[in-house]
């Protein structure tokens, strides 16, 4: 095994004084533009792709890591400030993350996903590192029938993600499907749920559907009692998180890197699971299910690493396949390609310094964020004693931008104004946002996959139950249900309801 | 105050200079737009071209990626622009099909824009998953055509390059197969590396380095000659496969209208930018090559365009799928 | 059952849920359905539209059951001039260019809040302006003209 041959080539490679100095530098400037509020991960990159055309193969793409990593901080950043998450990850951070915010405890939240994301990122760089070639394999044992029962799981847990009445969350799920569905569909081109309009061809766009069901539904609601409240954020109070609440957030964050490290490696579309399962099974696991929804540390913690660890295992299929796992890992092949490497199986055996290089990266440039963040916390956490009518004017131009700029398509702003328009409406209603994202999201994929499974299949439905990973994921599906309807969970859970009645 | 005042003065500056005269084109940033998202082939060849076209023309080329609708938006984006040569489109073969894929196209494909020049024409490869039976293209034809109701087609989505081989393929050997769209490329090459479908048509771009590790296998290449990164791939015709000779074609355009010293000079710099040694070296490693100077000129393009238009037309109708 | 009250927020949530599993279903209805075991486009978005109905319906049956919290307050004027913020970001983007565009997206936005003045709301919009023009365009060169061709440019 020359893992540790291999490793100190990674190390040598990504610790040269350049190197070292374009990860900092993409770190930083990630962390800068993804913390302004509706720009997420993937339109970050999608700007700053150009300046990295310039250097050397490697260190861009040392370069464009960092500017990875630092983007999806600077979302989970904007996700607890002010509740305006710029990926589908983050969406769940916003739920526990935001109310801890606004108990005053933003120094806590922010500090608990740095430190969760850093050790998620730890664990998985190793596991990238030493298990790559085999979990590529496993992988690739995911056909569709696969991906629609990991789907069903998906769909099952999301009933954990409401924490007021599970009617109304289950309606905002089937909701979120079906706006997942509008756009083209690719089976038989047939557009549906567009209203005619070109511009809706290829979906909603999903950056357009979170900023105005979080965020933009949040800051009208806090413009409607502006007369009665005058700060939306009561005082901050110590900006670390106390002994207790680290105790309390190791085993989420072990768990979380479990999840994010194995749903990262699925090529489907398996990561965008990671941190809503991460929160399902905290809130199922926690003594006290009743805080989640409310700033509890479990919800933050877990989900963040979840996500972190399944931000790198996608790495794995990019980098052993040369397949994109997702939008962003599109980017990258993108920029690969530019910089004259073409990613497939054999990067690893042609371009060493590269392939390790790379991985050696993501830990340095996870220790960097931790180190940048840390500090920079005490400056995010002033950011909220900036007026509110001051702050929100500028949160609306900077996801215009943000939104506008990932496809120049103004009709996605057009979407902003709507979805802002039905997310305050639903606030309103007391239904929460955060189911009906994880309908949008998985709406395509589980319909898509679906209707794969049966076209190969040729109409045979039992491929669901024959194959054995589907069938298993099917059977866990089940065991949630079970679960959830168990009567003593039951009884649980609605102590949790009379309790907030 | 200050900087809002010299971007103020440099702005007006540059509004007087604009109504120069043509001679001294260009005076500011050029976009081209992608009408694809960043990171693909498309995207690629652009990013290359554009950054070679900024040392030719002394202004910096950017790339707006305006992705949607097969590549419709961007085109339609590009088609209402003003016809000044500083705002062009840089699109495939879609460019020719989408005028039958979509019946009701908000530009007329044929009157809408000036012709720069073609940019490259990138061959295609049939490929299947690398456990498939048969050893060459004949044997595949035939095990096709004795398994016809089990054999599946991966495509990345309607009017994608991989759709198009498909349709063609089919076609060609007169045989319907059971066709599974993707949304995208890389779920469809996914699915073909794991053997959960059995054959793709697709670009060099996205399969030679699979081909070359041995992941999957390919049967044939659409080119007319063998492609120097494939040696061991013989072509359509060779195998006895006539009619089977596509490649997913890359034209610059503008706006109609645009002045045809502007166009010219645009021509003459992309003509510059294709003989550079980056971007040959880059497009050899995508397994394609830059068109010649002489098919970087704008009656080539306007040849090919119309010429495609025509060959695609009976091939979507056969298949009977619109895309709107 | 304490009276026959009717829980209005409940109530609407439930209508609401009912209005847009309607317009799911009418649309998807006039797709081409297929089969279960070879679905048209249709097939699945109906399923889902009958499914949202019918949880819209156990909502709307639940209010008349119990009643919860009041409806409260309704942000009119910042549902007036917040929502078309980004709506004026979109419409003049590419007609008055970057800077004029944002400046008055901001400024639409800013007049939500009862406690914006006039002059504070044009140094916050003429600040956000600067600032933006100078990270997006001059730093990261994003292809977007400062000045459009509206203005003559």
């Amino acid at each position: 095994m020359d893992l540790f041959s291999n490793l100190a080539l990674g190390f040598a490679t990504a610790a040269s004084p350049w190197n070292l100095l374009f990860c900092l530098i993409g770190v930083l400037l990630g962390t800068l533009i993804g913390v302004l509020p509706g720009i997420g991960a993937t339109a970050t990159i999608a700007m700053l792709l150009p300046i990295t055309f310039q250097l050397e193969p490697v260190s861009s793409l040392i370069m464009l890591a960092g500017i990875y990593y630092g983007a999806q901080y600077g979302g989970s950043t904007t996700a607890i400030l002010i509740n305006m998450p710029g990926e589908s990850s983050s969406a769940v951070t916003a739920i526990d993350g935001y109310q801890m915010a606004r108990k005053g405890k933003a120094g806590a939240a922010l500090a608990i996903a740095a430190i969760g994301s850093f050790f998620a990122g730890t664990v998985s760089t190793f596991l990238v590192a030493i298990f790559a070639p085999p979990l590529t394999s496993i992988a690739l044992q995911f056909g569709a029938a696969e991906y629609f029962s990991l789907m069903v799981v998906g769909l099952v847990s999301s009933i954990a993600l409401a924490h007021g009445s599970i009617i109304k969350a289950l309606a905002m799920v089937v909701l979120g499907l079906l706006l997942g569905l509008v756009g083209t569909d690719i089976y038989s081109g047939t557009p549906r749920f567009t209203l005619g309009i070109r511009e809706y061809a290829d979906g909603l766009n999903f950056v357009a559907v979170a900023v105005g069901v979080f965020g933009v539904a949040e800051i009208l609601r806090n413009l409607e009692s502006e007369k009665t409240r005058t700060a939306v954020i009561t005082k901050v109070s110590g900006l670390f998180p106390s002994r207790e609440e680290l105790r309390a957030i190791v085993a989420p964050v072990l768990r979380g890197t479990a999840i994010g490290s194995a749903l990262g490696i699925l090529p489907g579309g398996g990561a965008i699971l990671a941190s809503f399962a991460s929160y399902t099974v905290e809130k199922r696991v926690s003594q006290r299910p009743e805080e989640f929804g409310h700033g509890a540390v479990a919800g933050v913690a877990g989900p963040e690493s979840a996500n972190n660890a399944g931000a790198q295992t996608s790495f794995i299929p990019m980098l052993t396949l040369g397949i994109p796992a997702n939008p962003v890992m599109a980017l990258m092949i993108g920029a690969m390609i530019i910089q004259g490497i073409v990613p497939g199986p054999n990067v690893a055996t042609e371009q060493p310094a590269l392939f390790w290089g790379i991985i050696a990266s993501m830990w340095i440039g996870n220790l960097m964020l931790v180190i940048l963040n840390l500090p920079l916390i005490g400056l995010w956490v002033k950011l909220l004693t900036v007026p509110y009518y001051v702050l929100f004017p500028i949160i609306m131009a900077f996801c215009s931008i943000g939104v506008y700029s990932v496809n120049g398509n103004p009709y996605d702003l057009y979407a902003v104004a709507l979805f802002g328009l039905l997310g305050y409406g639903l606030v309103k209603l007391r239904c929460e946002p955060a189911p009906l994202l994880l309908g949008f999201v998985l709406g395509p994929l589980l319909e898509e996959n679906l209707r794969r499974a049966m076209i190969i299949s040729r109409g045979d439905p039992s491929v669901f139950v024959t194959r054995p990973i589907s069938a298993i994921l099917l059977l866990i599906a089940v065991a949630v249900l079970v679960v959830v309807f168990l009567p003593s969970v039951r009884r649980k859970r609605e102590e949790v309801f009379v309790e907030e009645d | 105050m200050k900087a809002l005042l010299a971007s103020l003065a440099a702005a007006l500056t540059l509004a007087t200079t604009s109504f120069a005269s043509a001679q001294s084109f260009p005076e500011r940033n050029i976009t081209i737009v992608v009408p694809f998202s960043a990171g693909g082939p498309t995207d690629t060849v652009t990013r290359l071209v554009a950054e070679a076209m900024s040392k030719d023309l002394g202004q910096q080329v950017l790339v707006e990626n305006v992705g949607g609708a097969g590549g419709t938006l961007g085109a339609a984006r590009v088609a209402d622009a003003e016809a000044d040569g500083y705002t062009l489109l840089l699109h495939h073969i879609g460019m020719a099909t989408s005028a039958t894929l979509y019946r009701k196209l908000p530009f007329d494909t044929l009157n809408a824009f000036e012709y720069i020049g073609l940019v490259t024409e990138v061959p295609m490869t049939l490929v299947a998953r690398k456990d498939l039976e048969p050893t060459d293209l004949k044997g595949l034809i035939e095990y096709a055509k004795a398994n016809k109701d089990t054999v599946t087609v991966a495509n990345a989505g309607i009017g994608a390059a991989s759709h198009l081989c498909g349709m063609l393929f089919m076609s060609a050997i007169e045989t319907p197969l059971v066709t599974v769209p993707y949304k995208g490329t890389g779920p469809a090459m996914t699915d073909l590396l794991g053997g959960q479908v059995d054959i793709m048509c697709d670009q060099t771009t996205n399969t030679t380095k699979q081909i070359q590790g041995g992941t999957i296998k390919a049967y044939a290449v659409t080119a007319p000659e063998r492609l120097d990164v494939l040696p061991d791939v013989p072509t359509g015709s060779e195998a006895g496969l006539k009619e089977f000779d596509v490649s997913i074609w890359h034209g610059l355009y503008a706006p109609k209208g645009t002045p045809s010293e502007v166009v010219d000079r645009l021509s003459k710099s992309l003509q510059a930018a294709l003989a550079d040694q980056n971007v040959i070296d880059r497009f050899a490693e995508l397994g394609t090559e830059p068109s010649p100077a002489e098919d970087a000129t704008p009656a080539a393009l306007k040849a090919k365009l119309e010429g495609e238009i025509d060959r695609w037309k009976p091939v979507i109708e056969a298949a009977g799928q619109y895309a709107d | 059952m304490k009276s026959l009250s009717f829980d209005k927020v409940n109530g609407f949530a439930g209508l609401l849920f009912i209005i847009l599993g309607g317009f799911f279903a009418v649309q998807a209805y006039g797709l081409d359905l297929g089969t279960a075991f070879r679905m048209g486009p249709g097939y699945f978005p109906l399923v889902l539209a009958v499914i949202l109905i019918g949880l819209g319906l156990i909502v709307l049956i639940q209010a008349t059951q119990v009643s919860g919290e009041a409806l409260g307050a309704v942000a009119w004027r910042g549902m007036l001039l917040i929502l078309p913020a980004p709506i004026v970001f979109g419409l003049t983007v590419r007609g008055l260019g970057f800077v004029p565009s944002l400046f008055l997206t901001a400024l639409v936005a800013s007049f939500a809040s009862t406690r914006m003045t006039i002059l504070r709301a044009l140094l916050v919009a003429a600040a956000v302006t600067i600032f933006a023009s100078l990270v997006f365009i001059e730093a990261l060169g994003l292809p977007f003209r400062l000045f459009g061709p509206w203005l003559g440019y």
